[in-house]
């Protein structure tokens, strides 16, 4: 099968990629460029571990094309820190003991962060809401949803 | 204990390895890659029973970038399993059940391994199939296996046909008790079988070298276990075989035995390559190792004033295929359905059997939630029937300290009263119907802390930290976290001082696994063992170095402390590194066996629950009379923990295993219709998100445990437990229909309120 050569911005950074057509945006991240921290599951957009941020949006990106990615900007868990700080959802994440296996948590932190950018205010029942399309099976989400809600407050405070 | 202050267990600190997981550098079998992978995946049984007449591999083989297509033909024709050996690595001569492996590929890219399997030529002639317990246990019903009789078991074990253990526990006299009850009470409930619902897809790579020594990464819970199954697959000596756990996402039970470790190390060794194999969700739902599904009956004598006075119990596991973890599950169930309850006359028996379903396994809890489901909805329905509440009916009954266990153990650290009070009137159980449509649901129960062997090696690093070394995997539980914490509060480090190396059986101590709710428990007194141990070292050196005796030594804030003089813990790794080859000390632990009466037991591989637990459980809930949909308002759960090691993550076992609780209780079945999943997919296979999870209140108990690391008890099992039974019984009080089926989905209650379902049908 022919190969496409595609310029993707991940992290911030451009990268050139040859690859299939057909090929997943989470393959490649994971199997191209080693960028396990996207998580693999049920590559049907149910589970949610393969989130990731396309233009600032959470896409599922197990059902996404590589080649639908094309000069746009991707940002997978690997880039969300900066300089070595997390971000303030990971420490939440991290505070409120809402991390157990850990293997949703990538994709539930970018979910999140999506959302937050968007209503920087939010309440747990819209949080809930917006994270409806990440499944966790250790935590109960409790713990999940409450970071999130405290990571918008601090947030929102320092602003 | 109380008199000492501690400063790092019992304290809610974050877990160590957090930072690798909400960055992504975490690495989990699923992610594990090597130079030159290959693909590997499994040709799967389309006939829930049938002869292979034919299978042929030859087109397979012949396509790009194929490099191995095999079959039964190119393993060891071996029969493996935990007591029960009747499991093949292929079907060989028939099929078993619709996902059974036939045969695997290996190629260089997923869809050339894919055009293989699609080119892989069988053809079967369908065999009668028992594709149900009732079809299983029907007199001259097909044998799912005819050469049952054969196959290595330990001889503990009762088997008869389709029955691959029948356990049983008999106390008193049944008969004498249904003459001094008042009222007696049958019914018959019925659970769906469930996935454990891991996140991570199982996943191994496999690699030789040139020694003949494989290694497999896996996300497996029991290295050891994995690396003796696949020793017994491939007869070849354990030492040659080495299992690296790299991270798990989440296992539940799912994840004990050979899952695709043993298809890739087949795979690699026919290519000479590095092989990955992972499921896909169809897999996971089709051919894994979920619970089984069960019928309970019930037969329970009461006095008019609620005592009970004999119980007669059965229940029949749906184990699938090959025996997986039945036979223990049937065993287990037996102390399940005693109950926390002091009953002088028990008759309780546990049955697997054979379908031409999944090979179910270990979920945890294993026969907990089917057990507990029927008994405490029964409780309920009796106490209703004497005009009894139902927490007063239990309290009646419940055992306390210094009772014995339905086998005769001597009952200690009973918290159950506490458990049941607090629960109780956390959600306000002075009314229980609060308004039409809304009621509220009790349950309660015990269970088990693992025994079984866990050693560590613990050394003070030349810098003053600490490195733990543990055969144990850490699943996701914070059990190293709460190890890492007994290591720092004994050693006077920080937690952050203190790494941890785990899961490795060519470098790490061996470990049972982390299973039975066990990890935090005997790895954590394991690492007090190896601290006592290192702390004779320690002083020895700080003695000479210090001059004054060894007995005026003690540890306080990372230094060695004697008259006024102190050297610091890195100072004396440093000196031992030059001199003696550094402070390291290997900590042992078994958990002390539970003494029983073994003539109460038959069949039974699990006689006694270890440093039990107890545990209740209250709901309260409104249903909606036109759907059926359940809304809960407030999910309490009150839990003797013994010692809670680190709060937070105690909450966090409690949130989550509720949370699969209510999966079974509300949503979840694997469902199969003539043999075939009909959901083998996460749209249809419905798990609680967000929106279905309730706030879970805990209210952690602490009785303390004589064997525990401070007290502790096992925590992870417990909270899977009572969902069931609490939402049926809730269900209940708020609509007046008793459902006895689970899962209590909405259409159900919809259903049963029109009168196809009503109460004691089921």
């Amino acid at each position: 099968m022919s190969k496409l050569a595609l310029t993707l911005t991940i992290n911030g950074e451009r990268h050139e990629v040859h690859t299939e057509p057909h090929r997943t945006l989470l393959d490649v991240l994971r199997v191209d460029l080693g960028l396990t921290g996207t998580k693999e599951n049920c590559l049907e957009a149910e589970c949610g571990v393969c989130t990731v941020l396309l233009d600032g949006h959470a896409v599922n990106s197990c059902i996404l094309l590589a080649a639908q990615c094309a000069g746009r900007n991707v940002l997978t868990i690997e880039g969300l820190a900066r300089d070595g700080v997390l971000d303030p959802l990971q420490q939440a994440f991290i505070d409120h003991g809402a991390v157990q296996c850990g293997y949703c948590i990538p994709g539930m932190i970018l979910s999140a962060k999506a959302f937050l950018e968007e209503r920087p205010a939010a309440t747990e029942a819209e949080v809930r809401e917006a994270l409806a399309g990440n499944l966790c099976r250790c935590t109960g989400y409790q713990k999940i949803a409450d970071a999130v809600v405290n990571a918008a407050r601090a947030t929102a405070a320092q602003r | 204990m109380a008199a000492r202050t501690m400063r790092v267990v019992g304290k809610s600190l974050p877990r160590i390895d957090a930072p690798g997981k909400v960055t992504g550098t975490a690495v989990y079998a699923a992610d594990f890659a090597l130079p030159g992978m290959l693909v590997g995946k499994v040709f799967r049984s389309t006939e829930p029973h049938a002869r292979i007449v034919r299978l042929d591999v030859t087109r397979a083989r012949s396509l790009p970038g194929v490099r191995a297509v095999v079959t039964a033909a190119d393993v060891p024709d071996v029969r493996y399993g935990g007591g029960l050996k009747d499991e093949t690595v292929f079907a060989k001569g028939k099929v078993r059940y619709i996902g059974q492996p036939v045969a695997a590929v290996a190629a260089t890219t997923p869809e050339a391994a894919q055009a293989a399997l699609a080119a892989i030529e069988v053809v079967y002639e369908p065999l009668a199939a028992v594709l149900d317990l009732e079809a299983a246990l029907a007199p001259g019903a097909p044998l799912v296996h005819e050469e049952w009789a054969s196959y290595t078991a330990i001889p503990i074990l009762h088997r008869d046909g389709n029955v691959c253990n029948r356990a049983r526990i008999v106390v008193g006299d049944v008969d004498r008790g249904w003459e001094e009850a008042d009222r007696i009470f049958e019914h018959r409930f019925r659970t769906g079988m469930v996935h454990q619902g891991y996140t991570e897809p199982r996943a191994a790579v496999a690699q030789w070298d040139s020694s003949g020594t494989v290694t497999v990464w896996s996300n497996t819970q029991l290295p050891f276990e994995v690396q003796n199954t696949l020793a017994e697959i491939f007869q070849m000596p354990p030492s040659k075989i080495r299992v690296v756990v790299p991270g798990i996402g989440g296992g539940f039970g799912g994840k004990l035995r050979v899952g695709v470790e043993h298809f890739a190390v087949l795979l690699a060794r026919k290519t000479g390559r590095a092989v990955k194999v992972v499921t896909t969700s169809q897999e996971e739902l089709t051919a894994a190792y979920p619970r089984q599904g069960a019928v309970v009956e019930l037969k329970t004598g009461v006095t008019n004033d609620g005592r009970i006075v004999a119980k007669e119990g059965r229940i029949w596991f749906d184990t699938g295929a090959f025996a997986g973890s039945g036979p223990g599950v049937a065993s287990v169930a037996t102390l399940v359905l005693a109950g926390p309850y002091r009953i002088p006359n028990l008759r309780l028996e546990g049955f697997a059997v054979y379908t031409n379903k999944t090979n179910c396994g270990s979920y945890r809890a294993p026969s907990g939630p089917q057990s507990n489901f029927a008994v405490e909805s029964q409780m309920d329905i009796i106490a209703d029937a004497l005009g009894i509440d139902p927490l007063e009916f239990r309290l009646k009954n419940i055992v306390r300290d210094g009772d014995e266990g339905p086998t005769g153990q001597v009952l200690g650290a009973v918290g159950l009263e506490e458990c049941l009070r607090n629960a109780a009137a956390a959600i306000g159980w002075n009314e229980r119907r609060p308004e039409t449509w809304r009621g509220k649901g009790l349950a309660c129960g015990w269970w088990t802390t693992t025994g079984g062997s866990s050693g560590v090696y613990v050394k003070i690093n030349p810098d003053g930290t600490v490195a733990l070394n543990t055969g144990a995997a850490e699943i996701g539980t914070g059990a190293l976290t709460g190890a890492a914490q007994v290591l720092a509060e004994e050693l006077t480090v920080d937690l952050a001082d203190v790494s941890v190396v785990s899961a490795d059986t060519f470098s790490t101590p061996f470990d049972f696994g982390a299973q039975g709710s066990r990890t935090a428990f005997a790895v954590g007194n394991a690492c007090r063992a190896a601290v006592a141990d290192l702390k004779q070292r320690i002083f020895a050196l700080a003695a000479a170095q210090l001059s004054v005796e060894v007995e005026a030594c003690v540890l306080a804030e990372k230094h060695v402390v004697a008259d006024g003089k102190r050297v610091s813990l890195a100072e004396l790794a440093r000196m031992s590194q030059m001199t003696g080859g550094g402070l390291i000390a290997q900590g042992t632990f078994i958990a002390p066996p539970t003494a029983y009466d073994s003539k109460r037991v038959e069949g039974h591989v699990y006689p006694a629950f270890h440093s039990p637990s107890f545990h209740a459980h209250a709901v309260d809930l409104s249903v909606d009379p036109g759907t059926g949909d359940v809304t809960i308002h407030r999910y309490v759960v009150a839990q003797d923990v013994g010692f809670a090691m680190n709060p937070t993550y105690i909450e966090g076992q409690i949130e989550g295993g509720v949370a699969q609780g209510l999966g079974q209780a509300l949503s979840e079945e694997i469902v199969y219709e003539g043999g075939r999943v009909l959901n083998a997919n996460l749209t249809d296979y419905k798990m609680p998100t967000t929106l279905d999870m309730p706030r879970v209140e805990t209210i952690l108990v602490e009785h303390p445990s004589l064997a525990g690391p401070y007290g502790a008890k096992g925590v992870g099992e417990p909270p899977n437990i009572e969902p069931p039974a609490a939402v049926a019984n809730a269900v209940a009080a708020a609509t007046g229909l008793r459902v006895t089926v689970l899962p209590i989905t909405a259409e159900r209650i919809a259903l049963g309120l029109l009168g196809d379902v009503r109460a004691d049908g089921g």
